[in-house]
């Protein structure tokens, strides 16, 4: 198992259970998977995965959760972090996260059956995801041309909400063809924001 | 234990004959019935026909007085604990009547509460939009007109942030699709005075999408209910657009 120094054993011990819990998720579903279950897949013994989380299996499903919505947030990001302009960025980072969200079964799962501890998530987690990729937005708005007349903490904010409103519903904008996303993203994204 | 009991007076009681579903029954049908949905598991979708069957006057009266306790109730207490004896009781009526108004009791009343408190919303927007005399203006008139009304809602603040899970389900994926949709058909014809009827569908959904973004999450940098904030943001991020669109 590769080990990672700057994380202490406990992360990493955390870390192990979380992994095991979602890969439990993905074969037996969300409601099947016991405690049982995640301790077995991650070698542990079942005092262990309590010690870890003492709200039991409600916490690590909730937590599994979590921790699945931020590598799915991280996946994202080193995709779309070598993009050269603020457009192709954007229309990267619709497409793929459109792409993911349809294509993530265990996601798709949780929002049909047991949309509660995929809420729990969104509610604790989506005012610092806004707040993250407004600041990672920022350096690219400084770089790529932003309109002078617009303050660049608005724009940064204005298009975090945008972004993580079209990638959980897209309305009538199709994210898979390039073309809507590539008007899209000139009209409503980038239009006020960037120079003409 | 409430909840059951209620359930089952509302079955005993749904046998009357229910008008055919009448279209015009606010296009809000589809957020009506998921709202039920999720209010209560497996006792879902009998709810939305009954609105169409609302009788006279005498008896819409007394369903309105039942929605506005119910609002009264929620803005104190939230939805979960609100009951059917203290809507009754702030209503002023006995829990006989309030049954015969709502069958169904609490989820039923729920229903209506939605339903009722939409088309308000739709009422007030249509007043301060059809005001307007250019695209900015109508905008802005929307923007800053549906922010105010969120904010100042006191049952759907309290909802907001002491029982997320309620709203937020209609917040995100197919559910806040399905609002779009339904609250963009509603908001579309007030832009077609200037755009045709393709753009005006995607620049109400856009707005659509700001409110939400604004009020719903996260700390917004400016408020929109105030109509120079909303104008800003008109002026700064959606006009730009809204002339990129039309190319």
């Amino acid at each position: 198992m590769e080990s990672d120094k700057r994380r202490g054993p406990r992360q990493e011990v955390r870390e192990r259970i979380l992994r095991a819990t979602y890969d439990c998720v993905g074969l037996f579903g969300l409601s099947k998977t016991t405690i049982e279950d995640a301790a077995r897949h991650a070698g542990v013994s079942r005092a262990t995965v309590y010690r870890y989380f003492p709200g039991g299996r409600d916490e690590l499903m909730k937590e599994v959760v979590t921790w699945e919505y931020w590598r799915f947030f991280m996946r994202l990001y080193e995709e779309i972090r070598s993009c050269d302009s603020l457009e192709e960025l954007m229309e990267r980072a619709l497409m793929l996260a459109h792409k993911a969200i349809t294509e993530h079964e265990v996601l798709q799962r949780l929002v049909a059956t047991e949309p509660e501890v995929l809420l729990h998530t969104l509610t604790t987690e989506s005012a610092g995801t806004q707040e993250l990729i407004a600041a990672f937005l920022k350096p690219y708005l400084e770089m790529h041309g932003l309109n002078p007349r617009v303050d660049v903490d608005e724009a940064a904010d204005f298009l975090a909400r945008m972004v993580l409103s079209y990638i959980s519903a897209p309305g009538r904008w199709d994210l898979a063809d390039r073309e809507q996303v590539s008007k899209l993203v000139r009209a409503e994204l980038l239009a006020g924001v960037v120079q003409r | 234990m409430a909840p059951v009991e209620l359930r089952v007076v509302g079955r005993d009681l749904q046998s009357a004959p229910l008008d055919a579903e009448s279209p015009s029954t606010l296009s809000s049908r589809p957020t009506l019935s998921s709202f039920s949905t999720l209010s209560s598991p497996g006792d879902g979708d009998c709810g939305s026909a009954r609105l169409s069957r609302i009788g006279g006057e005498e008896r819409s009266s007394t369903r309105i007085k039942i929605v506005d306790a119910a609002l009264e109730c929620i803005a104190r207490r939230g939805i979960q604990k609100t009951r059917v004896e203290e809507i009754a009781r702030v209503a002023g009526l006995s829990r006989a009547t309030l049954y015969r108004a709502f069958p169904g009791g609490k989820d039923d009343v729920l229903e209506a509460v939605v339903g009722t408190e939409v088309a308000r919303l739709f009422a007030a927007l249509g007043a301060a939009m059809g005001e307007a005399h250019d695209l900015e203006d109508v905008l802005v008139a929307g923007i800053s007109e549906a922010s105010r009304w969120i904010n100042d809602h006191d049952a759907l603040s309290y909802v907001m942030e002491n029982e997320p899970q309620y709203i937020l389900p209609h917040l995100s994926f197919s559910k806040m699709d399905q609002l779009l949709s339904t609250a963009s058909g509603f908001a579309a014809p007030f832009f077609m005075r200037w755009l045709d009827s393709e753009q005006a569908l995607r620049v109400a959904e856009w707005a659509i999408r700001i409110v939400i973004s604004y009020t719903g999450f996260g700390d917004p940098p400016f408020d929109l209910g105030s109509p120079e904030e909303a104008r800003h943001l008109v002026k700064t991020f959606i006009l730009p657009g809204v002339l990129a669109l039309k190319v």
